[in-house]
C-alpha cells in the first residue's frame, strides 16, 4: 500500500497501468509494472520468457488481480473488480495458446462473446472482412481447426463486442510464417478500429506492428518509449531481449 | 467418414462392444428373458443417470466433486413421499423454510451496511462467530420440542403407529410463535451470507425486488400454516396422479433450493481450493443424512404406491392397451413388466433430451460447455461465470432430487438409498469421463445393463467352461462387479471413455 | 540449520534432544499413563491387600475408570496409527484416497479369519500374514488407482473400497466373513485379551504406535520422502528433475496400506470383533476428518485429531444420543471452514509469534 499514489490519469491514454504488484500463490510475479497505452496505438510488451508479460495482461483483465498498484481504463480505476466486470467495460482478451472453446463450433465461439444479443450479426461483416476463412468454417467444432485458424478465431472472438481495447497474448506463437503474415495483417487492420496491447516474443513482428513498447524484466517494467526509437537502439535490444 | 471415426471413437468402440455382448447374450437367453433384463437395466440406468449427470456437470464446470449429491437424492425422495402420502408434514414445516428464506433475503441485502461498519478483520471474525451462535440459539429455541416424529407417523408401519393429524399438529398459536422465531433466526443467517468485502461479486438486487421476494415468501409461509387443515384434506382428496406430479415438482424444487443453499454457503467461498470444497460436501453428506433422519426418522419406508396411472391390477397387452387400462404391468414378449418402471425409463430419456437441448441450444448451455473447458476464459469474455455455477449446481441437485422422487415407488424410501446411488453414479461418471454429459449417459447405461445382467447370471448361476460346476452368488456379487468394469475402463482409458480433462 | 552454524559447541546429541523433547515428553506420559490412571481414577478396592506395590498397581489399572480410560487411549492410539498412515498419503504425497478403509478393514478381517476357526493359525504367523496381505493388496490397488489423479483417484479408491465392503457384507462368504453380522469372539490369544489384560494390550498398542510413528517420520524425512513431498507440491517439476513420481507415490501408498492394515488388525484384536463397518466409507471419512482436524501433513496433527475425534464421539454420543453424528458433521464442517490448516497446522503458522512471546518472557526473566 506504500506504493506510489494513484496518478491523475491522462485522458489520451486508454489504459494506464501504474506500478502493479501481483502474486500467484506464494510467488511474486510482478514487482512494479507500469504501462501506458495511448488511444489508437499498438503497444507491445517485450521481454524474455517468464518476465511477467502474460501476468501483466492477466492482472489488467482481473484474472490475477494485482495486490497493489492501479489499473485505469480511460481514467477509471478498475483493479480489484471481478474479471467479468472488467471485460464488460470494453476489454477484449486473447489469451496465449489460442484458448478457444474446442467443444463449441466456430459460430458458438463467436456468439458466446456477445454482450448484447445481435452483436455478432452487427459486427459480422467487419470480423469476416478481417478473417474471411472463418466464415467458411463457421459450423466446424473449434477443436477441428488448424492452429492458425484457432488463433484467428481467438482474435475474432475478442472483436465480437465493441471493445475499446484488445489485450493480445503472443498471437504468433507456434504458427507458420505464412500464417504469421496473415495474422500481422489482421492486427494491422483491426488496429484502425481499436487500441491494442500486445505481448509478442517475435521481435521482428513486434517492431513492424507496434507504435510503442514497454520492456518487462523479471517482473518490472524497465523501459518504454516509441518503437521507432527502439529499433535503432541496439544496446537496449541486446541487453533486455537477447540477440534480436 | 474418418472425421466421424476420429471424433466418436470412444462411443463407436463402446457401442460395438455392447452390441456384440448383447447379441451374444441374446443367443444364450430366451428373447423374453433378455428383453426384461434389458428393461430392468434401463430402469436402473435412468435412475443412475439422474444422479450422475448432475455430478458430472458440476465437476466438469467447477471442479467440485459433490459428495452430498446422494443426500439430495434422499431429500427428493422424502419430500416427494411427504407430498404424496403425508401433506400435513409439509403444511407444518414448509412455513419455516419460507419465512427463513424471506428473512435471509432481507438481511443479506442490507448486510453490506452491517459489515461495512465493522472495519477490522478481527471484528468481522468475532461478529461471524457471534452471529452463528445467535442463529443457532434462536433456531434451537424455535424448534425445541417440535413434534416432528408425530407429524411423520402417517402410516401404521412407522414405528409407534399412525398418529392422527389432530393429535400430531401443535396448536396454531404455538406454531405461529415458532414460525416467527424462525423468521428472527433468519436475520443473523442472512447477515452471515451477506458479502463482507466491499468489492465482492454479488451484484446488488434492486430493493423492491428483495422486498417483493421476502414479502411473497412471508405471506406464503404464514398462509400455508393458516390453511393447514383444509389444505391437507384438499390434497388428500386429489387424484394420486396429480399428487404424484406435485410430488415430483416439490421434490425437484426442494433439491434445487438445497443446491443453491449448498453452493452459496459451502462451495462459493472456497473456489480455488477443491480439497476444502470436497471435504465440506463430505461433512455435509454426514450431517445431511442425519438431518434427514432427524426429520423423517431412521426407519425406511416401503415403496410408495405408484400413482393410479400405473396401479390398476391387470396386465396390458401393449402400450396402446395401457393408455386406456392403466395397468400396473405390461406384456413384453410374453413376460410381465411393471409399467411404472417403463415410466422411469421414459423420464430418464426425457431428462437426457431436455438437458441435452439446454446444453446445445441455449446460451447458458453454451456457456456451460465452454466453462467445462476453461471457466477463466469465459470470465474474461465478460460473463459472470459464478452465476452459471450456481445455476448448474441447482440444476444438478434438482435432477438428483427428481431421481429420488421417481425412485420412491420403485425402491422405497430410506436414508441409505443416497449412498448406494451416489456410489454407482460415481462409477458411471468415472467410466464415462468426468465432465462429459454424453459420457455420464453412456456410463450409466453400461452400469445399469451390467447390474441387470449381473444380477440375472449371478442368481441363475454361471456354467464354468471345462468344469462341471455352476457358480452361484448373491446380488452383492453383481453389485461389487461393477467396480471391475470401472477398473477395466481405467486401465484402457484413464480419463474415462469421453474424458478429455488431463 | 542456522543454529548449527552459530552454536558450534552444541553437541549433536543435545541438538537431537532439543528437537525431540516434545515427543519424548508425550511418550513418557503415554508410558506412565496406566500407572497414573491406576493411582488417580483406578478402583482402590480392586487392589488385593498383601500384594506387592507393582501388583496392586496392575490390579487397580485393570479396574473401573482406569480400565475404561486405558481403553479410550488404546483406541486413540489405534486410530492414531490409521490417521498417520492416511496423512502419509494425503499430507505428504498429496494423494486423496477415499478407499483407505479397504486396508484397515482387510487387516481386521485378515487377522480375525486367520486366527479364527477356519484356519487356526498361530497369532504371530497371522500377524505376519496380515502384513503380507496388506503389501500385496496395496501394491495391486496402488498400481491400479495411481494411474489416475486428483478426484478421479478419490472416486476410484472409493469404488475399490466399496467393493470390499460389499463383499464383506455378501452372504456368499458367510463361512469366512460372517456376512453382515461380522465375526465375533474369535480366539485372540489369552495373554493379549483386552478384557483381561488391558494394560498389556495398552503397551502392545503403544509399541505399535511408536514404531509406526518412527517409521513414518523416518520415511518422510528421508530422500524418498522429499520426493514424495515434491511430487505433492508440483508433480510436473518433480518429473522434470528426473524422478518417476509414480514409484514414490506407490511407496507411500504401500506403506500407508500396511500401516492401516496393522491398525485394523489391532482394532479387531481389541474389540474381538469385526463387522463390515470397518470397511465402510465412514472409516475413511474418519481418517480424513482426523487428518484435517489435526492438520494435514503434520503427522502429529492426525494423532491429535484421532484423540479429539475419539473423545468428541464419546461425549457427543452421551449428550446427543443417536443423533450425535449430526452434531459431529456440523462441528467437522465448522473446523474445516474456520481452521483451514487444522489445529497443528494453525499452531505452527502462529508458532513464530508464540516463540517471539516466549523469547520476550525469557528476557524478562534474565533481567531479574
Amino acid at each position: 500500500m506504500a506504493a506510489s499514489p494513484s496518478p491523475t490519469p491522462t485522458p489520451a491514454n486508454v489504459l494506464e497501468v501504474r506500478d502493479i504488484h501481483t502474486d500467484i500463490g506464494q510467488f511474486h510475479i510482478l514487482d512494479g509494472v507500469s504501462v501506458d497505452v495511448p488511444e489508437g496505438s499498438i503497444t507491445v510488451l517485450l521481454g524474455r520468457n517468464g518476465a511477467g508479460k502474460t501476468t501483466t495482461l492477466k492482472s489488467i483483465i482481473g484474472l490475477t488481480p494485482p495486490r497493489s498498484g492501479a489499473v485505469a481504463l480511460r481514467g477509471r480505476e478498475i483493479q480489484g473488480e471481478p474479471a467479468y466486470r472488467i471485460a464488460a467495460r470494453g476489454i477484449g482478451y486473447v489469451p496465449e495458446h489460442r484458448a478457444i472453446f474446442r467443444a463449441l463450433s466456430v459460430e458458438e465461439n463467436l456468439r458466446i462473446a456477445e454482450r448484447k444479443p445481435g452483436d455478432l450479426s452487427r459486427r459480422g461483416d467487419f470480423i469476416f472482412g478481417i478473417f474471411p476463412d472463418l466464415k467458411r468454417l463457421i459450423k466446424l467444432p473449434g477443436g477441428n481447426l488448424s492452429g492458425g485458424q484457432q488463433q484467428m478465431l481467438a482474435v475474432a472472438r475478442a472483436l465480437v463486442p465493441e471493445n475499446g481495447l484488445l489485450l493480445i497474448d503472443e498471437p504468433s506463437e507456434g504458427l507458420a510464417p505464412v500464417i504469421i503474415e496473415q495474422m500481422m495483417e489482421a492486427i494491422r487492420q483491426l488496429s484502425a478500429h481499436t487500441t491494442v496491447l500486445l505481448v509478442e516474443q517475435n521481435f521482428i513482428m513486434a517492431s513492424q506492428l507496434a507504435d510503442r513498447y514497454t520492456i518487462i524484466e523479471t517482473g518490472r517494467s524497465v523501459k518504454s518509449g516509441r518503437m521507432a526509437d527502439l529499433v535503432k537502439d541496439e544496446e537496449t535490444i541486446t541487453r533486455y531481449l537477447g540477440a534480436a | 467418414m474418418t472425421a466421424l471415426w476420429k471424433n466418436n471413437r470412444g462411443l463407436l468402440i463402446i457401442t460395438a462392444i455392447v452390441v456384440v455382448l448383447m447379441a451374444g447374450l441374446l443367443q444364450s437367453l430366451e428373447p423374453k428373458v433378455w428383453m426384461s433384463i434389458m428393461l430392468s437395466g434401463a430402469t436402473l440406468a435412468a435412475l443412475y443417470f439422474l444422479v450422475a449427470s448432475g455430478l458430472s456437470l458440476i465437476f466438469g464446470l467447477m471442479d467440485v466433486l459433490n459428495f452430498a449429491h446422494g443426500v439430495l437424492f434422499v431429500l427428493g425422495a422424502y419430500v416427494g413421499l411427504s407430498t404424496f402420502m403425508n401433506p400435513r408434514l409439509l403444511f407444518n414445516t414448509l412455513p419455516f423454510f419460507f419465512v427463513l428464506v424471506a428473512a435471509i433475503t432481507v438481511a443479506q441485502h442490507f448486510g453490506r451496511i452491517f459489515w461495512r461498519r465493522i472495519g477490522t478483520e478481527r471484528g468481522r471474525r468475532v461478529a461471524t462467530a457471534a452471529l452463528l451462535l445467535l442463529a443457532a440459539a434462536v433456531l434451537f429455541l424455535a424448534l425445541r420440542g417440535f413434534p416432528i416424529r408425530a407429524l411423520n407417523a402417517f402410516n401404521i408401519t412407522a414405528v409407534g403407529g399412525a398418529v392422527t393429524t389432530a393429535e400430531a399438529q401443535e396448536p396454531m398459536a404455538t406454531m405461529l410463535r415458532r414460525v416467527t422465531m424462525v423468521l428472527l433466526a433468519g436475520l443473523p443467517i442472512g447477515l452471515l451470507l451477506a458479502p463482507k468485502q466491499t468489492k465482492d461479486e454479488l451484484p446488488l438486487r434492486p430493493v423492491w425486488q428483495t422486498l417483493l421476494i421476502a414479502g411473497v415468501a412471508v405471506v406464503i409461509g404464514y398462509a400455508l400454516l393458516l390453511v393447514r387443515d383444509p389444505g391437507e384434506t384438499f390434497m388428500l382428496a386429489m387424484s394420486t396422479d396429480v399428487r404424484f406430479v406435485l410430488a415430483i415438482i416439490l421434490g425437484t424444487v426442494a433439491g434445487a433450493l438445497a443446491g443453491v443453499g449448498i453452493e452459496t454457503a459451502l462451495i462459493r467461498p472456497f473456489y480455488g481450493n477443491p480439497v476444502t470444497q470436497l471435504v465440506l460436501t463430505l461433512g455435509l453428506s454426514i450431517a445431511g443424512i442425519d438431518l434427514i433422519e432427524a426429520i423423517w426418522g431412521e426407519e425406511g419406508n416401503p415403496p410408495m404406491s405408484p400413482p393410479s396411472l400405473f396401479a390398476a391390477n391387470c396386465r396390458s397387452d401393449s402400450l396402446l392397451g395401457w393408455f386406456s387400462e392403466h395397468c400396473q404391468s405390461i406384456d413384453v414378449l410374453g413376460r410381465a413388466f411393471p409399467t411404472y418402471r417403463l415410466f422411469i425409463i421414459v423420464v430418464g430419456i426425457l431428462v437426457f433430451i431436455a438437458v441435452g437441448v439446454l446444453l446445445r441450444r441455449t446460451r447458458i448451455g453454451m456457456i456451460i460447455r465452454a466453462g467445462v473447458q476453461d471457466s477463466e476464459m469465459v470470465q474474461a469474455l465478460g460473463i459472470n461465470v459464478r452465476r452459471v455455477f450456481t445455476f448448474v449446481f441447482a440444476l444438478g441437485s434438482a435432477l438428483a432430487a427428481m431421481g429420488g422422487v421417481i425412485a420412491a415407488p420403485y425402491l422405497g424410501v430410506f436414508p441409505a438409498m443416497g449412498g448406494i446411488f451416489q456410489l454407482q453414479a460415481f462409477i458411471a461418471v468415472v467410466i464415462g469421463g468426468m465432465g462429459s454429459y454424453v459420457g455420464a449417459a453412456v456410463g450409466t447405461i453400461i452400469l445399469g445393463l451390467a447390474r441387470a445382467f449381473g444380477d440375472h447370471f449371478v442368481a441363475a448361476g454361471i456354467n464354468v467352461p471345462f468344469l462341471d460346476t455352476v457358480i452361484k452368488g448373491s446380488p452383492a456379487i453383481a453389485r461389487a462387479s461393477t467396480v471391475l468394469i470401472m477398473a477395466i475402463v481405467l486401465l484402457v482409458k484413464p480419463a474415462g471413455i469421453f474424458g478429455k480433462k488431463e | 540449520m542456522e543454529s548449527t552454524a552459530s552454536l558450534p559447541t552444541k553437541s549433536v546429541a543435545r541438538q537431537r534432544l532439543g528437537e525431540w523433547w516434545p515427543y519424548l515428553l508425550v511418550l513418557a506420559f503415554l508410558v506412565l499413563f496406566p500407572a497414573i490412571a491406576a493411582l488417580t481414577i483406578g478402583d482402590s478396592t480392586a487392589a488385593q491387600p498383601g500384594a506387592g506395590f507393582f501388583e496392586q498397581l496392575v490390579q487397580r489399572a485393570e479396574s473401573g475408570y482406569a480400565k475404561f480410560w486405558q481403553g479410550m487411549v488404546i483406541q486413540m492410539l489405534i486410530l492414531g496409527i490409521f490417521a498417520m498412515s492416511y496423512d502419509l498419503l494425503l499430507g505428504y504425497t498429496g494423494i486423496l484416497s477415499f478407499g483407505h478403509a479397504m486396508f484397515f478393514g482387510t487387516g481386521g478381517y485378515a487377522i480375525a479369519i486367520l486366527i479364527g476357526r477356519n484356519f487356526n493359525w498361530p497369532f504371530g504367523l497371522a500377524l505376519i500374514a496380515v502384513v503380507v496381505i496388506a503389501l500385496v493388496q496395496s501394491l495391486v490397488f496402488g498400481v491400479l488407482s495411481l494411474r489416475v489423479k486428483g478426484v478421479y483417484l478419490a472416486m476410484v479408491t472409493l469404488a475399490f473400497a466399496e467393493m470390499f465392503f460389499i463383499l464383506a457384507e455378501a452372504g456368499d462368504f458367510r463361512a469366512y466373513t460372517g456376512a453382515d453380522d461380522g465375526l465375533h469372539g474369535f480366539p485372540v490369544p489369552a495373554y493379549l485379551s483386552a478384557t483381561d489384560h488391558r494394560t498389556r494390550f495398552y503397551y502392545l498398542a503403544l509399541i505399535f504406535f511408536v514404531a509406526v510413528f518412527l517409521m513414518t517420520k523416518r520415511l518422510v524425512d528421508s530422500p524418498t520422502g522429499r520426493v514424495m513431498i515434491a511430487s505433492r507440491d508440483n508433480e510436473n517439476r518433480a518429473m522434470m528433475i528426473g524422478f518417476n513420481t509414480f514409484w514414490f507415490k506407490l511407496i507411500a501408498f504401500v506403506a500407508a496400506g500396511v500401516f492401516a492394515a496393522l491398525a485394523g488388525a489391532l482394532f479387531a484384536l481389541y474389540n474381538v470383533s469385526v463387522t463390515p463397518s470397518v470397511l465402510s466409507v465412514g472409516r475413511t471419512i474418519d481418517a480424513l476428518a482426523m487428518t484435517i482436524i489435526g492438520g494435514v501433513g503434520t503427522l502429529v496433527g492426525p494423532v491429535l485429531g484421532a484423540a479429539i475425534i475419539q473423545l468428541l464421539g464419546y461425549w457427543l454420543e452421551r449428550w446427543f444420543g443417536a443423533n450425535w453424528t449430526l452434531v459431529y458433521g456440523i462441528i467437522f464442517m465448522l473446523i474445516v471452514i474456520f481452521l483451514p490448516y487444522g489445529i497443528v497446522g494453525t499452531l505452527r503458522a502462529r508458532s513464530f509469534r508464540l516463540r517471539e512471546g516466549w523469547r520476550r518472557w525469557r528476557k524478562l526473566g534474565d533481567r531479574d
